[in-house]
């Protein structure tokens, strides 16, 4: 072992030290009113939550206080975390003619597992109230890519705080770790471009790369040409996911999981992109 | 450096390496997640459980309780049950203690922060179609925006969900399909402080007339000049096929070259992982 590398090893386990001691949790006295429609179509699933627990690489002391040995209590972290899982796991259409992309690309965005997607990587929680997610590359080549979600989307009273945010977050991160597989560069701002800019109102911005549906099969969302012209930014996986929750989904998805999943994706395309707005979606009558 | 300062981190360093590999360890080590009563009946069963097209009634005698239990119900409902929520607020329209209901229904969902609940609620007084509602709705579009709170990648979170919110009213707004409300969602088509509102009244505006041309020439004078490029956006529908989408798409990129991005960046290649997870199993059948 170098210097080098002893330095780095001490500031990393002195950070984990750190982080693991931090003993704060998100606000567990609620969940929204969409979470809550969500979660009783299953009413706590034991065969799914202990299915996705390995599925999203799940520490169970990352979670310890937040609902690991509680997972039927919809006001914690950890039964949020598998109920937006679900939501992507099942909730997708998957209609050909209609739909930006499939489960099979949402899941593989979302879940741990090595694929055309992304290298392995696995889910855990933070306390930061300043970000949704983060993705944190692995620093060893023996490590594993990390995707942090953060309070703002499990405080009960921000709006992010729903099943559709919570899992756009998963692409959003997800599509992080692709970059990170593909080796491209999408800025130094927390992973996107600076802004203000173009149309981007915000500190983050990305780029759209407009597709037509139909466009991608099912599964094949990771494909890229290195151009333009067949390429996905983290905010535009998220997007368009967005839109599958809200327009394509299954018959059962309940309406507040659609509305809210509607409105982040509108919000979303209007403020986030340097080109102009991405598509918009959800429809303009109120119900 | 010195040689001995080296060894002294050398020495801490492998120290840390095998303490790190120890917590890794411990971190990886997955026990299982456990609950107290878990369901084992997979959801299909307990969506069929669910009774269909049975809205709770809502009566002028206890105005408050049951449209609170009509906004619970709207929100869990889906997509099939759509008509059966539009045939209630139609009859509820005529009823002003209900729509004061409604009205306080939002303020209190928006007060305690669930943001869906609220969307909810707001979305079903826009779709009663009432005077009194429309006024409310745009009472709640000029709310001043927050100005201190969290701040998300440059963007303040209590800015952006009241944004949210107003967005949502202001579709209901424009609903309604009337003259003076009309003049209301053109003018935060330009002059809203958020640009999540004016994009959602430049939809809804066009939306409510067809989409018609005349309608666009209409709006085009209230719209900011650098944000024209709204009146053509694509807006999927539901139940729209590809190829009408797509030839949407194709106009707008054709009429708007501007928009196309430029190509992604390389960056260095990163050395391959060395132990990737390979857990592909079947998730549980639903």
């Amino acid at each position: 072992m170098n210097l080098k590398q002893g330095i780095a090893l001490m500031s990393s386990v002195l950070a984990f030290g750190l982080a693991t001691e931090a003993g704060a949790v998100c606000t567990q006295t609620a969940a929204s009113q969409a979470d809550r429609d969500l979660w009783n179509t299953h009413g706590c699933w034991q065969d799914f939550f202990l299915w996705q627990y390995k599925a999203y690489g799940l520490r169970s002391g990352d979670w310890s206080n937040r609902g690991w040995n509680d997972a039927c209590n919809v006001n914690l972290e950890y039964p949020k975390h598998w109920n937006a899982s679900y939501l992507l796991t099942y909730g997708m259409l998957d209609n050909w003619d209609q739909s930006f992309h499939g489960t099979e690309d949402y899941r593989a965005t979302a879940e741990a597992r090595s694929s055309n997607f992304h290298d392995s990587l696995y889910h855990s929680v933070t306390d930061r109230t300043d970000v949704f997610g983060t993705f944190t590359p692995r620093f060893w080549p023996w490590d594993t890519d990390r995707v942090e979600t953060a309070c703002p989307l499990y405080n009960p009273t921000v709006s992010n705080s729903n099943p559709g945010s919570r899992a756009g977050d998963y692409m959003h991160e997800g599509w992080h770790a692709y970059f990170d597989k593909y080796s491209y560069d999408n800025g130094n701002t927390g992973g996107h471009r600076p802004g203000p800019q173009g149309a981007c109102t915000i500190n983050g911005c990305d780029y759209f790369y407009f597709h037509g549906i139909s466009k991608y099969v099912f599964g094949a969302m990771w494909e890229n040409n290195g151009t333009a012209s067949r390429f996905h930014s983290p905010n535009q996986v998220q997007v368009e996911f967005l839109c599958d929750v809200a327009d394509q989904s299954q018959w059962w998805i309940p309406l507040s999981v659609r509305q809210t999943a509607a409105s982040d994706a509108n919000a979303r395309a209007a403020s986030r992109f340097i080109n102009g707005p991405g598509y918009t979606c959800g429809s303009p009558r109120p119900w | 450096m010195q040689r001995n300062t080296r060894r002294v981190f050398s020495r801490a360093g492998t120290f840390f390496v095998t303490l790190g590999l120890m917590s890794g360890s411990m971190a990886v080590a997955q026990d299982r997640p456990t609950a107290e009563k878990p369901s084992d009946l997979p959801p299909s069963r307990v969506i069929a459980g669910r009774p269909l097209h049975s809205p709770p009634k809502m009566t002028v005698e206890d105005a408050r309780k049951s449209v609170n239990a009509f906004i619970t119900w709207a929100g869990q409902s889906v997509v099939e049950e759509q008509n059966d929520a539009r045939r209630a607020l139609v009859s509820a329209a005529k009823s002003p203690e209900l729509i004061q209901a409604f009205i306080e229904e939002i303020i209190e969902a928006n007060k305690s922060g669930d943001t869906s609940r609220a969307l909810v609620a707001l979305g079903l007084l826009g779709e009663m179609r009432t005077y009194d509602g429309a006024k409310f709705l745009v009472e709640f579009v000029r709310m001043p925006l927050p100005t201190k709170g969290t701040v998300i990648e440059g963007e303040l979170q209590e800015e952006a969900q009241q944004a949210r919110l107003q967005a949502k009213a202001i579709a209901g707004v424009a609903y309604l399909r009337n003259a003076e409300f009309d003049r209301e969602v053109a003018y935060q088509a330009g002059n809203h402080p958020s640009v999540i509102v004016r994009a959602e009244a430049i939809s809804a505006y066009l939306w409510n007339r067809g989409d018609t041309l005349e309608a666009r020439k209409e709006l085009e004078p209230f719209v900011r000049k650098e944000e024209r490029l709204y009146l053509d956006r694509v807006r999927r529908v539901s139940g729209e096929g590809a190829e009408a989408f797509n030839r949407k798409l194709t106009a707008y990129l054709k009429a708007h070259p501007e928009v196309q991005a430029p190509n992604p960046e390389r960056k260095d290649p990163r050395p391959p992982e060395e132990k990737p997870n390979t857990y592909d199993v079947t998730p549980p059948k639903f």
